[in-house]
């Protein structure tokens, strides 16, 4: 089975958990025989054909100009970086193409022949609703213009059976895909825009997530949460959503010993720091516990649009040299911030799912987490509080304080929890509705 | 008689390394030595060895007519000795000359006064022991960090044996009609003040080579004359002082070389000493020059010279600045009853003001000068590395 898969993020093209979820599902989906072709925002025209597990972290590329790609495969590299930096990978997303390369949309988008293939009157709606949003002057939204763009030429050259796309950033594109080929269009939510917006967020965004969701013959929603989410806020056919829980698979040259940097109790954030996490929950957090237990440290793991209020907030609130921040932090960075973690948090406001958790109860961390979360409904040894509970938040820490060996008891139950949920059993699900839903297709009448 | 007193501060901080948190514990160095090596050698080639020579040359010419004051901080004498020993021997020579006066301050260029009086007291001794073994100077005259001062500080430094003086900005609002042409008292008229003339002071340390200024460019005759003028109005005999304090890398560093600030200063004795009412004082001679009963004036609230408003602001205005010193001094504490001399070295090189200004988010022209002086990208990123060493600190105390 041939999959053209649509997505924003993969390794090294990181920026949040879609990256990391996809790395997971596409690396189990080759081991259970799917073959995929890769389509992400590089600055060169290319798809990187997937074809076996290894294929997730060699990255094989193919220009789709015939001479291009003859010189690139003429050319030797010295290392797996030169050879993404001449692709145009690099693992800031914000670098991906030059917005100077971007044609004015509205004239290179064809909309009226794009609508002349449209069958039914509804489809015409969602087609106008999807372009007529598509416009603005943001570098993002020019970045999805052209990704779009794009996406034509690679659903008229490439060959597939079914096509998958992850997130907004990518529906336009999956859309276009459907239309020309007519095979069928799964669309996959790891967040919605009043996830990450925190409140009603970007109009726009809304309804093109809402006119590829329509559009879409199955929608994968990776938690309850976010599948109620879509068919409250966004009224999608009850039918069509299958929930498919992200999975965590630890990297296997994880360093995971114990090590520690404070002689006090350690408790760690870590995530982007924005609205949606609850950074404003976490200093409040802190701010009681310290009371009650001055010799804890409380770390900052990462940076966002609220780095600076959470910082001046943090001295206003005198919590000391208690609050910490470590900036942002690459992968091994990571590694040794959890090494030296006691108590994991994630006080998220909303969270579709949040991989992060489970990344931390790998490392033995005993970890508490937003019920507003999809993990929630994943993990059982791990502690669930409405993330505006914070007398309940700091009790709970305060507990685990003074009970360390508790503590440590739950980390372990919850290490060993968390190593059973691999990507295979997620993948499975994918590959059966992969097939359920080409069976429909293929039975479906012909118009 | 007019007599111009020209003091200059030196001084340079230790500069905090970029300090994670995941380096807590591993042994690294809290300070950037490869930058304050750089900086102490980059300003002693532009600044402070072209400006030492210049002025031993018009010392010696001018046959003790022509006078100077420095302070200089423990924290700047240590890196000379590590960074530009050169310097530190043509201090010593412009010393032996007879015509400069060392003052004293903290050693570490600390704001300790405010938080600590003890600790005050051990950094102004240790101050003044450095100044003793390096230039064998004993010390008469105060100058607390970036010229802090109020009441209560002339009460600590009257009890010090030895202080006769203290010098200070020339705040309008303490002033008000007052000229700081006049040797001063404090509140209990037992210490001699001295005022920075900071329109005059400033032209030199701040406008000199701005070409936005109407006067620019600062000719010596221009500015001679405007001294001149100062005088018109005492026709008593009376000893007046026109305090022109300022930053020593005002020449070279503040003003490049460029600007004209060094043939400024080379001409600028013999044209003054040219008018036979204007001369050259140091601040330990206006004890016995002062030939009127001296006024004594009461600051009730804390003065500086920094910025417009002259006050704590620069170090202590924003809850980082506030977090951050509360957080030094309670740690300080704690060393202390532990009693680790190596621990506490660094704590009170943690205690340098500069640490504190870089933290200053304070905007418009103020700010500018913050961000040109410090070696941070914005004050949150200077507080982030200072509050991360703190938290290093305390592990070692801990430990």
């Amino acid at each position: 089975m041939n999959i053209l898969m649509f997505t924003w993020e993969f390794p090294p093209l990181i920026s949040g958990g879609l990256g990391m979820a996809c790395y997971g599902m596409v690396k189990a989906l080759l081991s259970q025989g799917i073959k995929i072709d890769l389509v992400l925002p590089t600055k060169e025209m290319v798809y990187f054909p997937l074809r076996q597990e290894s294929d997730v972290d060699t990255l094989p590329a193919v220009f789709l100009d015939p001479k291009q790609h003859k010189e690139f495969s003429e050319r030797t590299f010295k290392t797996m970086n030169e050879r993404l930096e001449y692709i145009g990978i690099s693992s800031h997303p914000e670098s991906y193409f030059s917005l100077r390369d971007i044609k004015r949309y509205s004239t290179a988008v064809k909309k009226v022949y794009w609508l002349s293939e449209v069958v039914t009157n509804e489809e015409r709606d969602l087609w106008e609703e999807m372009t007529a949003n598509l416009i603005g002057e943001e570098d993002l939204i020019r970045k999805v213009q052209e990704y779009t763009l794009r996406a034509d030429r690679f659903a008229r050259v490439l060959d597939y059976d079914l096509i998958h796309a992850h997130d907004w950033l990518t529906y336009p594109s999956g859309m276009l895909a459907k239309q020309h080929s007519k095979k069928p269009l799964i669309v996959h939510i790891h967040a919605t825009e009043f996830d990450r917006a925190g409140g009603p967020g970007d109009e726009r965004v809304h309804k093109i997530e809402h006119a590829g969701m329509t559009y879409a013959d199955k929608v994968i929603a990776v938690s309850k949460y976010t599948a109620q989410m879509i068919m409250s806020r966004y009224r999608i056919d009850t039918g069509k959503i299958r929930i498919i829980h992200n999975a965590f698979s630890i990297p296997d040259d994880s360093v995971m010993t114990p090590k520690r940097i404070f002689k006090g109790p350690t408790v760690l954030f870590l995530g982007r720091i924005t609205l949606q996490k609850g950074p404003d929950y976490y200093l409040e957090i802190a701010e009681k516990v310290l009371k009650v237990h001055p010799e804890a440290r409380f770390i900052i793991a990462g940076t966002g649009d609220m780095s600076r209020y959470v910082l001046r907030k943090s001295a206003a609130m005198r919590l000391k040299n208690r609050f910490l921040f470590t900036g942002f932090l690459n992968r091994k960075q990571v590694e040794r911030i959890l090494q030296a973690a006691d108590i994991y948090v994630l006080p998220s406001v909303s969270e579709p799912f949040g991989i992060s958790p489970l990344e931390a109860m790998a490392f033995g961390i005993t970890s508490i987490i937003s019920k507003q979360s999809g993990v929630a409904e994943v993990v059982r040894h791990a502690f669930k509080i409405d993330y505006w509970d914070v007398d309940l938040w700091a009790e709970t820490i305060n507990h685990l304080i003074e009970n360390p060996d508790k503590c440590t008891k739950m980390g372990i139950e919850g290490m060993h929890e968390v190593n059973r949920i691999g990507w295979d059993e997620a993948a499975e699900k994918i590959r059966h509705l992969y097939s359920s839903t080409l069976a429909e297709f293929i039975r479906r009448p012909l118009t | 008689m007019l007599n111009i007193i020209f003091y200059f501060q030196v001084h340079q901080p230790y500069r905090l390394a970029h300090y994670n948190v995941l380096d807590i514990g591993n042994g690294d160095k809290l300070f950037d030595d490869r930058l304050n090596g750089q900086v102490m050698r980059k300003v002693a080639e532009k600044c402070y060895l072209p400006t030492n020579k210049l002025l031993l040359e018009l010392i010696k010419q001018n046959e003790g007519r022509f006078k100077i004051a420095y302070s200089i901080t423990g924290t700047a004498i240590e890196q000379f000795k590590l960074y530009s020993p050169e310097t530190l021997d043509s201090f010593k020579e412009l010393v032996d000359t007879g015509c400069v006066e060392i003052m004293g301050e903290t050693y570490f260029h600390s704001l300790a006064f405010l938080y600590d009086t003890n600790e005050f007291l051990d950094q102004v001794k240790m101050h003044r022991e450095l100044m003793k073994q390096e230039f064998g100077y004993d010390t008469v005259t105060f100058r607390n960090t970036e010229l802090i001062y109020q009441d209560r500080l002339s009460d600590i430094i009257y009890e010090i044996e030895g202080f006769k003086t203290i010098v200070t900005e020339g705040v309008d609002r303490i002033l008000q009609w007052r000229t700081p042409l006049y040797a001063y008292k404090n509140y209990s008229k037992d210490i001699n003040l001295l005022l920075k003339y900071y329109q005059l002071a400033d032209d030199i340390a701040f406008r000199f080579s701005n070409r936005d200024w109407p006067e620019y460019p600062l000719t010596v005759d221009k500015f001679v004359n405007w001294i001149d003028h100062l005088t018109l109005g005492e026709t008593g005999g009376k000893n007046l002082f026109l305090n022109l304090f300022m930053d020593y890398e005002t020449f070279g560093e503040h003003q490049w070389a460029s600007s004209g600030i060094f043939e400024f200063m080379r001409h600028f004795p013999a044209e003054v000493l040219t008018r036979k009412h204007l001369g050259f004082a140091t601040p330990k001679d206006t004890t016995h020059l002062a030939n009127y009963q001296q006024e004594s004036l009461s600051f009730p609230e804390p003065v500086s010279w920094a910025d417009e408003e002259r006050d704590l602001s620069a170090w202590l205005e924003n809850d980082m600045q506030k977090n951050a010193i509360e957080t030094l001094y309670e740690l300080m504490a704690r060393i202390k009853q532990k009693g680790d001399p190596e621990l506490l070295r660094t704590a009170r090189l943690l205690s340098t003001s500069d640490h504190f200004y870089y933290m200053c988010s304070k905007y418009f022209q103020d700010g500018d000068v913050h961000k040109y002086f410090s070696p941070y990208d914005s004050p949150d990123q200077a507080y982030i590395y200072y509050i991360t060493a703190l938290a290093e600190l305390e592990e070692r105390i801990l430990g």
